[in-house]
């Protein structure tokens, strides 16, 4: 293919586009790009599982981040209780989760998936506002994080002196989703798990059990989204309402990324985080941050909605 | 007397009898439990513990016989930091508990929103947190209305005096620049605007910060900014969640300014074991250092841990004790609960709190009853807080400058 060839292809222009962007960024304003890819990797991570559940049991999860801080607070005592590591402490996570992703679908959720979408809103919603009140009763809302020194590693290059910690985010949304995808893609489940969620009466009938991949699927997203609470717990503190506005930005990533688009929803979550960083490295300006992360969302959002109507 | 007679005056006997009792009843029903309604946020440290220590000065003064031969009782309903769940609280227990007195509370916004139904029933009221001036302006001429909690103006000038008495103690300590980063939302923009007006001697710059508690949680690029200025002071203004997170990212990017302050209404629990938290200094009313050096501070410290089998943590824990005991005491001097009585016997009101000061009631800005007066400097050292200022309460030396450990 010749280079004039790919420029006409929108996604080579899109990625020359962002190339040179972050190119400048790399050289007027580093931090910002550093900053902004560890950000960025946070908010990736802990809306893919939201991602998952709602690309294929088509439910959107408003107790997600309510999970994500349950999965904070049981890495934070178990680490009280046995002296286990924040990072150690997510295997067990992933375990326990699973099982509470299970419950939770078997008790409530398989119930509402024929019911219309404001009562599947309404029960996660309850489920969120039961999750947040638990909380608050068993340990009250007093904030609580443990010390851990590696969280604030850092390198210097030059006159340039970043944390290295943070890119453990990263790291985590970008094998996250090479799993996910190698899950869908590679695996009979997986594959099974895609039938269900681009046609489950179509799935059905060619003999897949849609109940329980919708189990499978709901469980293994809590179960990572338990376990990213664990991850976060190390660099953030945890307390009852530490996980809803993460429901709102994980649901906002989706939302402009397109359902069941999950390389889609890391790279907003790249991108929202480093035009976030951007907009906060300039003094005085922080406050704009929500503005631009809202702006790039509706941005893109209308930009697809137009792309579809020319199409 | 005749057998007629003697049966005749047997039964007026036994109905005198029977009308003295009766009558010894209603006078008992009517001399019930002296009622304390109280509106906290239980589910926060700061209400929790607040209604522990109130709990623990009822007990103690029940213990002792009651006040005016009567027991005291403590109702209080969870405010849920709602404003209007607030004020229904205050309307139930003015209505349904028929509470003599209001205690506690905390939240200015909630307090606003609690104000117009405080106003409605005009009971004695007797506040223990709150500190917007607004909630003073909402205040004015209320004789009934007496608070506990130093006014937002009041803590920012003493904080002034403070830091002017520190430095004049230590001369190391010499501020001419501050960086105030302080969370976006109300708290954090109205304590830094209250705090340009009562530092204006500084030269102040701030900047605004999304906290964790909004979604928030990266400090780094405020921390950078404040790394460019190198101020003398460098001061946090936000929560608890933001509290070790921020020491961590600004040890990441190796900012480390002299003076390291911040100013939580509450701190994590487990913020003293970090190492980083050595030297940080804090505001409060209180530390638990205190009781090293106050009898009552001591004596309710240790009541408190016998009787809930938890340290107290925020300032609020003792302010809750000395709010019932301000009652109770001018219950005893009013020797009634009527209206006017009871406004008489709290002016005078001189109460040797466990938070270290005599309380009394003298005037503010617009209101005629505010108690304390300002806040204390305070600072983590060893894993504790010490207070290094006013200077008669402090428990240790500064360390200066902050490096953490």
């Amino acid at each position: 293919m010749t280079l004039l060839r790919k420029l006409q292809q929108r996604r080579y222009v899109t990625a020359l586009v962002s190339m040179i962007v972050l190119v400048l960024l790399a050289v007027w304003k580093p931090y910002a790009l550093i900053e902004g890819i560890q950000r960025g990797g946070v908010y990736s991570l802990i809306a893919l599982p939201m991602a998952l559940i709602l690309g294929i049991v088509g439910i959107i999860n408003l107790a997600h981040g309510e999970f994500m801080m349950l999965g904070a607070y049981f890495a934070y005592w178990l680490g009280v209780y046995t002296g286990l590591d924040p990072l150690v402490a997510i295997i067990p996570a992933l375990a326990v989760f699973a099982l509470i992703g299970a419950a939770t679908y078997l008790l409530t959720i398989r119930r509402a998936l024929k019911a219309p979408e404001l009562n599947q809103l309404l029960l996660t919603f309850g489920l969120a506002m039961m999750a947040a009140q638990f909380a608050n009763l068993m340990w009250t809302s007093r904030p609580l994080k443990p010390h851990l020194s590696y969280v604030y590693s850092s390198i210097s290059l030059g006159s340039l002196r970043f944390g290295t910690y943070a890119f453990v985010y990263t790291g985590a949304a970008l094998v996250l989703l090479a799993g996910l995808l190698l899950f869908l893609r590679r695996t009979r489940l997986g594959k099974a798990a895609l039938a269900v969620g681009q046609n489950p009466r179509g799935a059905k009938l060619v003999g897949i059990d849609v109940n329980r991949t919708y189990m499978l699927i709901f469980s293994i997203s809590i179960a990572l989204v338990g376990a990213i609470g664990a991850l976060f717990l190390t660099r953030h503190s945890v307390f009852p309402a530490v996980g809803s506005p993460f429901t709102m930005k994980s649901f906002c990533l989706i939302a402009m990324a397109g359902i069941g688009n999950l390389p889609g929803v890391v790279w907003g979550g790249f991108a929202l985080g480093i035009a976030e960083a951007f907009v906060l490295s300039f003094r005085g300006y922080g406050g704009w941050a929500d503005v631009v992360f809202f702006a790039v969302l509706v941005a893109v959002i209308m930009t697809r909605s137009y792309r579809r109507r020319v199409v | 007397m005749s057998t007629k007679g003697k049966v005749s005056f047997l039964k007026v006997g036994i109905l005198a009898a029977v009308m003295i009792v009766g009558l010894v009843f209603i006078a008992v029903a009517q001399e019930g439990p002296i009622k304390l309604g109280a509106v906290n946020p239980l589910g926060d440290i700061t209400g929790a513990q607040s209604t522990k220590a109130m709990e623990l000065a009822v007990a103690e003064i029940n213990a002792a016989g009651g006040i005016l031969g009567r027991q005291l009782e403590l109702i209080v309903i969870d405010s849920e930091f709602d404003a209007a769940k607030g004020a229904a609280a205050i309307d139930r227990l003015a209505t349904v508990d028929e509470v003599d007195i209001f205690i506690g509370g905390m939240s200015s916004g909630v307090h606003l929103g609690e104000i117009p139904t405080l106003k409605k029933y005009e009971k004695v009221t007797v506040w223990a947190g709150a500190a917007s001036s607004l909630v003073e302006e909402a205040m004015e001429g209320e004789d009934w209305y007496f608070h506990l909690h130093p006014w937002d103006y009041l803590q920012g000038g003493s904080y002034v005096q403070g830091w002017a008495d520190i430095s004049a103690q230590y001369p190391l300590i010499d501020i001419k620049t501050a960086f105030w980063a302080y969370e976006e939302g109300a708290f954090g923009s109205g304590s830094y605007a209250g705090s340009l007006v009562a530092h204006d001697a500084w030269d102040n710059v701030g900047e605004s910060f999304k906290s964790a508690v909004f979604g928030g949680g990266d400090y780094r690029s405020v921390l950078r900014h404040a790394q460019e200025i190198d101020p003398d002071i460098f001061i946090w203004v936000g929560y608890g969640a933001d509290a070790l997170p921020i020491m961590e990212q600004a040890r990441e990017i190796g900012f480390a300014p002299s003076l390291f302050v911040g100013s939580p209404p509450g701190w994590p629990a487990d913020f003293g074991e970090s190492p980083l938290a050595e030297g940080v200094v804090a505001y409060g009313m209180w530390a638990p250092s205190m009781r090293n050096i106050s009898p009552v501070s001591d004596h309710f410290w240790n009541a408190y841990i016998e009787m809930h089998e938890e340290e107290p943590a925020t300032y609020f824990a003792p302010l809750g004790y000395t709010n019932v005991y301000v009652v109770a005491e001018a219950i005893t001097r009013a020797g009634t609960l009527e209206k006017e009585a009871l406004i008489a016997a709290l002016e005078e009101t001189s109460y040797d709190s466990p938070l270290g000061e005599t309380l009394t009631f003298t005037p503010s800005n617009l209101i005629e009853h505010q108690g304390f007066q300002g806040q204390k400097i305070l600072q983590w050292q060893d894993g504790s807080q010490q207070i290094l200022w006013p200077f008669e309460f402090a428990t240790a030396l500064p360390h200066f400058p902050y490096t953490g450990r």
